[in-house]
């Protein structure tokens, strides 16, 4: 039988639901939806880090960002499956949507990506606030998205290191690689804060996720967190934090971000894929998955005839 | 086999002539992977699906850490990566002329093929120098062995079920017609040179020998598959290893250093083991 949602809620707990529970649908919904933004995410990081393995100024550099984008999609791979576990959509459904600007996905990926310097605003402070986020999503209620967060968050953990080498290295550059990457903070610092979404008296989604466990700490708190950790290492690396927006320090560990000094009008349109770089990414993505699809229907064919030589392999 | 020729030695032992044909043997090595590997970084985030996107990201990066072991070696002759790549001239390279074609987006049958002809190269080649009087040649064939087996394992399986769909064969057969002269290139002489690299048993077979070894292997498995094999063809030109490259890969070259020039930077990074990414 069902579960109804007063037990869901009172039962809400680290890893408490799996597979093998009848859970409502409107649990599942919301799981899906966090699930497949999540893994959308993911993709669409992993699409816009893809120049940089080829434009990497090293070797080592190229290999890094190969296998950090490696790593990315095979995190999208374990989280749609996380997100198939729950019945409502189909990997399939999830990446067409995905192609065709359905699937939502982070604000911070929908920005094209032009220069080198660029490369830590992603992999050190998008990557760093998304760690702060997935640390807490291990005891999500839902336990294979706990479960996939196990070996995501020790990844992350990685690319973090990446993005802080590559900052580092810049910042002990000359003084016009300094520049360039000052140049490139201040316009990514205000995206990076609304990474965390609106302040919490103004989140839509949040009450039913964080009551039915699947979330376990508000945008405030992460933002906090965040701040407290990532504003102390920029300063060290050289870098002046923006005048705006402003942020005001309460002194006891947490801030205030001066929400009117955020663009939110853009943030909004962002959210629903309607900005100029969103349509550009969406764009850019579905016709490089629309070219392959033959491929795509070659494996379908043959796994519906059974007469796959080793489908196991082939892949 | 045992090989008749004394050991070179330690890379600071090497005579001027035995320098010029380890040098030789390496850099078509070194440039070779490096630049398959950069190609099949194309497909990173654009294969066909996650599971095939995921495999053709470890064979970029087998590929690069290969290129790695490679030019180490010729570090260890006294050059640096700067000037090997970075800041080298694109006429510089010797890479066979099959790994630098550009691949037109969604042609993954290119992408299975141009593996699948390389990797059978690539094991023919490795075999050759197991046992090379060179010993940093030998430990490194050593090291990258197992790796490409497992390419070749999958470019099989590939073209097996490939070859099951008649839109699919169809691509595949004019992937082979296009690819297979460039891929004779491989076989292809760097210049003089070539004749001390045998002398000296760096490398313990000819070009002629793997070449028709590579074609005979090629010729069977495609052939069982169905396919045509343009065995009678010669290699294409440019071939590359004289130094003379098509276009498309000075436009890469031209790509891959952007940042390094943009930055105006005058080393490229080593992480060593800072952080092992």
């Amino acid at each position: 039988m069902t579960m109804d949602i007063e037990t869901v809620k009172e039962r809400a707990g680290s890893r408490e639901f799996n597979p093998t529970d009848d859970m409502p649908e409107e649990y599942r919904k919301a799981a899906t939806r966090m699930l497949e933004f999540h893994a959308n995410s993911e993709i669409m990081g992993a699409y816009l880090e893809r120049p940089f393995i080829r434009k990497a100024p090293s070797i080592e550099r190229k290999l890094a960002f190969s296998a950090k984008v490696q790593d990315e999609i095979g995190h999208g791979q374990m989280l749609y499956r996380a997100a198939e576990s729950l019945g409502i959509k189909t990997r399939e459904e999830m990446l067409d949507d995905l192609a065709n600007g359905d699937g939502k996905f982070l604000n911070c990926f929908h920005y094209p990506m032009e220069s080198y310097v660029e490369t830590p605003m992603i992999a050190f402070f998008v990557d760093g606030a998304a760690m702060r986020r997935q640390a807490t999503l291990k005891k999500s209620s839902w336990e294979p998205y706990a479960h996939a967060m196990d070996k995501i968050c020790f990844e992350e953990g990685m690319h973090v290191k990446h993005g802080e080498s590559i900052l580092r290295e810049l910042m002990n550059g000359s003084k016009r690689e300094q520049e360039m990457v000052q140049e490139a903070f201040e316009e990514w610092w205000p995206r990076i804060l609304q990474f965390f979404g609106p302040s919490d008296d103004a989140s839509t989604h949040h009450d039913f996720a964080a009551d039915v466990g699947l979330k376990t700490a508000t945008n405030d708190e992460l933002r906090n967190s965040f701040l407290n950790r990532y504003m102390e290492k920029a300063k060290n690396y050289g870098l002046e934090i923006p005048d705006e927006p402003r942020i005001r320090d309460n002194g006891d560990g947490t801030y205030e971000v001066v929400e009117d000094d955020l663009d939110w009008d853009e943030f909004f349109t962002v959210s629903k894929n309607e900005y100029e770089g969103s349509i550009q990414q969406i764009n850019g993505r579905r016709e490089a998955q629309e070219a392959v699809q033959w491929v795509r229907n070659m494996m379908d064919g043959q796994t519906t005839a059974g007469n796959s030589p080793k489908p196991q392999a082939a892949d | 086999m045992s090989t008749t020729n004394a050991d070179l030695g330690d890379p600071t032992e090497l005579s001027e002539d035995q320098q010029r044909a380890v040098e030789a043997q390496l850099f078509r090595l070194a440039d070779d992977e490096l630049v398959q590997a950069e190609r099949y970084t194309f497909w990173q985030v654009r294969a066909p699906t996650l599971e095939s996107d995921l495999a053709v990201s470890n064979n970029a990066q087998d590929e690069l850490g290969h290129a790695r072991l490679w030019y180490d070696a010729i570090q260890q002759l006294g050059y640096t990566e700067e000037s090997l790549i970075y800041e080298s001239d694109p006429d510089d390279f010797q890479h066979s002329t099959l790994v630098e074609l550009p691949f037109e987006e969604g042609d993954w049958a290119d992408a299975v093929v141009r593996g699948y002809l390389y990797d059978v190269a690539e094991e023919i080649r490795l075999a050759a120098l197991e046992e090379s009087t060179y010993a940093p040649i030998r430990d490194r064939t050593d090291r990258i062995q197992g790796e490409e087996e497992y390419h070749l394992e999958h470019a099989r399986s590939w073209l097996e079920r490939m070859s099951l769909d008649d839109d699919a064969s169809e691509r595949v057969q004019a992937a082979i017609d296009k690819l297979y002269p460039y891929a004779l290139t491989i076989f292809e002489p760097v210049g003089d040179v070539e004749s001390d690299i045998e002398a000296l048993g760096i490398r313990t077979r000819s070009l002629d020998e793997m070449r028709a070894d590579w074609a005979e292997r090629v010729d069977s498995f495609l052939t069982e598959q169905g396919f045509a094999v343009p065995t009678d063809t010669e290699p294409a030109t440019p071939v590359g290893r004289d130094n003379d490259h098509t276009d498309h890969w000075h436009s890469l070259h031209e790509e891959m250093t952007s940042t390094y020039r943009n930055l105006g930077r005058d080393t490229a990074t080593r992480l060593m083991d800072e952080d092992d990414e």
